[in-house]
């Protein structure tokens, strides 16, 4: 686009790129700029470092978190899942996952002590961690039928709750229940599941949409995942 | 969570995204919406069309992540153009910005004081920036603010600022010269 001003000692493209960047640009100056960055390398790359240039502006804009609809219509706008692929892919992580939780002891024996009641039967541990990173002790009281979760270092998220997990080595995931950043959770087992609570046996934490999820498989993110173990 | 932490988290989660992994979308959703419903928001000041192009963004971001690269863009950065583009896309369609109140050149004391913000990994960037953004005249630096925060086009400016088309392109354009030979010193 040819013009009468002044570039100021900035090249053609280069201002090009900047105005772009900025967001200055109407019509077909910005259609063709548009045009630019999908075919020139060049060009895209002169716009991107515009991009890194201003966007520290961006600090001053107020976060403000969307509402959990949003997250919802962006899911079902992305194309389906071939279920078998995504659950052969979930049990990779799980699997592979479930190794990490080896090294236990401070923070289970933290948790049974503040648990102390559980002395009448073997309990189970499980220590909910990633990345070395731990977020939940989880014991089983098989006596009773109950797990109850304590959070370690797990941060809220203001649209996701926790989900606990339990998966015994068919690999499938059942839910358990839900659970809370901020305070410990004692949930029941049903037979069924205290049945599948044994050695060995994975449990995993998941972010999911208030009230949990809805499929009866994990949805969000897997946050961390742990072993039982008998003490 | 430190910054440098946040970050790794954000980019190690768009690389998933091209295996066709929707929990890191989920996760980058999870780390990044707040701030971009905050830039939609500010340009088209209103919640229903900010969440509309909201989904648009992460939409865009599950098409595009392989076009990411983390070796040239920081993640954050990549993410605010997307979210600004798409807003500006949505208010050209309209032919009108939203914000269009006359912008006094007199009342625009210097910039607001630089802000942590734990989403953008670099305080000392914005500082930097702030710094090439002060030492620009008033009437420039209240030009590139209705651009960057408004999505102005340069005739909204110059309706907005109440100059003539052509004068405003040399402002904004010697105003970006300016800034960037501060900010590549």
């Amino acid at each position: 686009m040819s013009d009468t001003f002044d570039h100021n000692g900035l090249p053609e493209d280069e201002l090009l790129a900047a105005e772009y960047a900025l967001g200055t640009l109407d019509g077909a100056d910005r259609a063709s700029a548009e045009q630019r960055i999908a075919r020139e390398r060049a060009f895209a790359r002169l716009v991107t470092a515009w991009e890194e240039r201003l966007a520290p502006w961006a600090a001053e804009i107020p976060e403000l978190v969307p509402p959990p609809h949003v997250w919802d219509r962006i899911a079902s706008a992305l194309p389906a899942q071939v279920p078998r692929a995504g659950l052969w892919q979930s049990l990779a992580f799980w699997r592979g996952l479930s190794f990490a939780a080896g090294a236990l002891a401070a923070g289970c024996l933290a948790a049974l002590l503040y648990f102390g009641a559980f002395t009448q039967t073997e309990p189970l541990i499980a220590t909910i961690e990633s990345g070395g990173q731990r977020h939940f002790v989880a014991t089983i009281d098989l006596k009773r039928g109950t797990v109850a979760v304590v959070p370690a270092a797990f941060n809220a998220d203001a649209t996701r709750v926790p989900e606990l997990w339990l998966i015994p080595p068919d690999g499938r995931p059942r839910p358990v229940g839900l659970l809370r950043a901020d305070a410990p959770v004692t949930l029941a087992l049903s037979g069924e599941l205290a049945a599948l609570a044994k050695n060995n046996a994975v449990l995993a934490v998941s972010l999911e949409p208030p009230g949990g999820s809805t499929t009866g498989l994990p949805t969000g993110p897997v946050i961390g995942t742990g072993k039982l173990t008998n003490l | 969570m430190d910054l440098d932490a946040n970050r790794n988290l954000i980019a190690a989660a768009l690389s998933r995204i091209p295996k066709g992994d929707r929990a890191a979308l989920q996760t980058v959703y999870r780390l990044t919406s707040a701030k971009l419903f905050g830039v939609c928001l500010r340009i088209l000041g209103e919640h229903g069309e900010a969440e509309d192009v909201l989904q648009e963004v992460y939409v865009t971001v599950w098409r595009k992540a392989a076009d990411f690269d983390a070796r040239r863009a920081s993640p954050m950065t990549w993410l605010i153009a997307i979210a600004r583009n798409r807003s500006i896309d949505r208010l050209r369609v309209s032919r009108t910005s939203r914000n269009m109140e006359a912008i006094d050149v007199a009342a625009d004391i210097a910039d607001p004081a630089p802000r942590a913000d734990v989403a953008l990994e670099s305080v000392q960037e914005h500082t930097k920036l702030h710094g090439c953004l002060d030492g620009l005249a008033s009437h420039e630096r209240a030009a590139l603010r209705g651009a960057f925060f408004d999505g102005n086009t340069y005739e909204d400016l110059a309706t907005r600022m109440k100059v003539p088309l052509g004068t405003m392109k040399s402002w904004i354009r010697r105003a970006m010269f300016k800034l960037k030979a501060c900010l590549d010193q």
